[in-house]
């Protein structure tokens, strides 16, 4: 926290010179939704209308009269509005717009059908657009679709593409990331206090960085990138208050099997999940990102972590763009508060088919596995692989089933075959991974985690049995209809690979 | 089936009648965005152009959206369970599919479903057709979880299917049925995926908030839908909007 050369007090003044200046500029322009050609005439009405700041008044921590959570205060903000309750529809500026090669297309399509085919986006530095899905495909409609994002990139000038061309060979593609919600945080589009839409409903991992962060559709994204704005709707908060050491078996994908588990597929629905506690404020970003990554998995709209010296610090070399965290008043009002004893938990898994469906690792030793999946937004970052590896290390042994891995980007690639496992002696991942029998590390994308086109590498065809540190197991979720998809945190993952079995990683790591 | 007073043709019939009453969606938020003031802007240049074959299945045609409707379905319908995530309403192999080009949408309706287990021994289309014969699907609880992908709502609605009746919905599922206009979502006031089964002919009465099972001879209340009802009718959130004048319409 020390290192920021912001100002992350939760006391700081809720609106700065720097927003003001830009909520003005917003009310004369973003609210237009004609062409930019016709903005010179657009912006000289719209300057009547009366923007409206009047009313507005500092709203953080502190002798507030309305307590607020961090969650209605990043909607408040975005809405220009003093304070904000669950339930209060808003119309919200947008921050940032992602989408990617599977819903761009279709956004595209809407925006174009609604604005004009001559229309611009309401702001080319806040569209963020990531070929991820379909990219290592011989499937023609899916590379398509990479030419459609790129023609429109190109037609509206979009800053932040990361675009492929070379699918050959990923390395050859300087600009290409990899899996969309990792590639957000990498390139520093996730900043504290803001609000980030995406066509994806995995945006809710942005919530990391104490951000407002979800998904949506198509129909609304081509709203937004015309209008730059959308109608949400606030939720109610519920907290979840983790406490305790973290016992050294166990991930943050733990920590929210446990959650969904506990409060089931739909317990969430509608509502924010704000994460809190000792045992929070130790996770790395990462293992925050795993966190929030599977708020959509109990229904939830967004997940979120208050910002803190591990986020500033991560966002230091990231971005330059000026953020303002917000955090929760003391006196907000919760939903439902759940406390959990962090050091008391044990590895899980959620069975098929539903990932509420919660189970002790150690109670699925007998089911027999066919292979073992380690890759995705959830589980494909840098620090999932060296967890993996820290496992396969300990053991000294070789997988027993073939163990296929998919890093989220580009990024988390080059880590693989750079960063020093720590007690290895040097040994980097890739080569703990070769060591142990894993399948040579992937080109970086979604991959199998949602089956996608039949070629697809690790694709389920056959009707097996999987342990992987995905988001989903629902029926088909990887391919095979009939396919069984045990999720897992990358621990529990890589000891099930070297039994053949769903095995309790406190079988290698003590 | 049970003899049913009420007659039906064996093709499903879409009827609506109107009242003029006018009650816009976001009316309450008076000072958030005034569509209306883009409307003295320059728009020749704002093009319509929405291919017959993209109309949500469920608008009826012509319309107009500033007014209140009784909606009618009838037909046959499609019985699931709980959690029917968007994997098995359309599974990601099918996701190249643009919803936005006219052709993909057809094409994506004749996979509707598709990711549904074998358990499921009525497919909801059959093998070679394009489109469903179950205007009405009947669900469990938190329909439509899962991914936030649009094309599970619009492959239910390019099949042929009207509205899902379900216990709940996920959140984004219900959000994008609405701002397409492909389905009505409408919630149940019981387990009524108990309660019928697959190919029951039923009748949903939009303005009563009536399930009439006429195989069965029962009667089930619906929740209402609320001011969801009127933008689905419209055709989704553009086309409501242009019609209550919250942006300009295109000519």
């Amino acid at each position: 926290m020390a290192s920021s050369t912001i100002s992350p007090a939760p006391t700081s003044s809720f609106i700065n010179n720097k927003d003001l200046g830009r909520f003005c500029f917003s009310s004369a322009s973003q609210f237009s939704i004609t062409k930019c050609k016709k903005s010179t005439v657009s912006k000289k009405i719209m300057s009547v209308m009366a923007p409206q700041q009047s009313e507005r008044r500092p709203a953080t921590t502190g002798s507030v009269k309305n307590a607020m959570t961090m969650t209605e205060k990043i909607l408040a903000r975005a809405s220009e509005k003093p304070q904000l309750s669950p339930g209060d529809n808003v119309w919200v500026n947008i921050d940032v717009l992602m989408t990617h090669d599977v819903c761009g297309p279709g956004s595209i399509g809407i925006f174009k059908k609604e604005f004009g085919e001559d229309a611009k986006v309401w702001d080319c530095e806040k569209v963020v657009i990531i070929p991820d899905h379909y990219i290592f495909t011989s499937d023609e409609r899916a590379n398509r679709n990479v030419d459609i994002l790129r023609d429109f990139c190109t037609e509206q000038n979009i800053k932040y593409f990361y675009d492929i061309k070379d699918l050959s060979n990923f390395k050859a593609n300087p600009d290409y990331k990899g899996v969309c919600h990792i590639a957000l945080a990498q390139e520093g589009h996730c900043r504290p206090g803001e609000v980030l839409l995406g066509t994806d409903s995995h945006t809710c991992t942005a919530g990391a960085f104490g951000q407002f962060a979800t998904g949506i559709g198509n129909t609304d994204a081509g709203f937004v990138l015309g209008a730059g704005k959308l109608l949400l709707k606030v939720p109610p908060t519920l907290r979840f208050v983790m406490d305790g050491e973290m016992p050294d078996y166990l991930l943050a994908k733990d920590l929210i099997l446990q959650i969904i588990g506990e409060i089931s597929v739909a317990g969430a629905t509608y509502k924010a999940m704000e994460f809190l506690g000792t045992t929070v404020e130790s996770l790395n970003m990462e293992e925050r990102m795993t966190l929030c990554n599977m708020v959509v998995e109990a229904g939830g709209k967004n997940g979120v972590v208050p910002a803190d010296g591990t986020t500033f610090k991560y966002l230091e070399d990231k971005t330059s763009v000026a953020y303002e965290p917000v955090y929760s008043d003391d006196q907000a009002s919760f939903l439902t508060e759940y406390r959990f004893d962090v050091s008391k938990l044990e590895p899980l898994v959620a069975k098929p088919h539903s990932p509420d469906n919660r189970a002790l690792a150690r109670e699925c030793k007998d089911v027999k596995i066919d292979r073992v999946y380690i890759g995705s937004c959830t589980g494909g970052k840098t620090e999932d692989f060296l967890a993996a590896a820290k496992v396969f290390l300990a053991s000294g042994k070789k997988v027993k089933v073939p163990t296929f891995l998919v890093p989220a980007t580009q990024k988390v690639w080059m880590d693989l075959y750079t960063l020093p496992v720590p007690g290895s002696g040097g040994k980097t991942c890739s080569q703990i991974f070769e060591e142990a029998g894993c399948d040579t590390p992937a080109s970086p994308s979604c991959g199998a985690c949602l089956g996608g086109p039949k070629d697809t590498y690790a694709r389920m065809n056959e009707p097996m049995v999987c342990v992987s540190t995905t988001n989903r197991n629902f029926p088909g979720r990887m391919g095979h209809k009939e396919g069984q998809i045990y999720l897992a945190s990358p621990y529990t993952a890589a000891a099930s690979a070297l039994t053949g079995y769903v095995t309790d990683p406190r079988e290698f790591l003590q | 089936m049970a003899a049913s007073s009420i007659s039906f043709s064996p093709n499903s019939t879409f009827t609506t009648s109107r009242n003029p009453k006018i009650k816009p969606l976001f009316s309450h938020f008076p000072n958030s965005l005034n569509f209306s003031t883009a409307a003295s802007t320059p728009r020749a240049t704002i093009i319509f152009s929405r291919a017959a074959s993209v109309v949500p299945r469920a608008t009826p045609v012509d319309s107009p959206a500033t007014n209140e409707s009784s909606t009618t379905f009838h037909g046959l319908c499609y019985v699931v369970g709980d959690n029917i995530d968007t994997d098995q309403i359309i599974p990601a192999e099918y996701l190249t599919l643009v919803p936005s080009k006219p052709d993909e949408y057809e094409k994506l309706g004749s996979y509707a479903l598709i990711g549904l287990p074998s358990t499921y021994t009525t497919r909801f289309i059959d093998q070679n057709e394009m489109k469903t014969k179950y205007k009405i699907v009947i669900g469990g609880d938190n329909f439509g979880c899962g991914s936030s992908r649009e094309h599970a709502p619009v492959a239910l609605g390019a099949a042929g299917c009207t509205a899902v009746i379900a216990e709940s919905y996920a959140r984004i599922f219900f959000r994008n049925s609405v701002s397409t206009g492909e389905i009505y979502p409408i919630e149940s006031e019981g387990r009524l995926c108990e309660e019928c089964s697959t190919g029951d002919v039923v009748t949903i009465e939009l303005a009563e908030s009536r399930l009439i099972n006429h195989t069965t001879g029962k009667e089930y209340k619906l929740k209402p839908i609320g001011d969801a009802g009127p933008v689905i009718e419209a055709g989704g959130i553009f086309a409501y909007a242009r019609k209550t004048g919250m942006i300009p319409s295109q000519n």
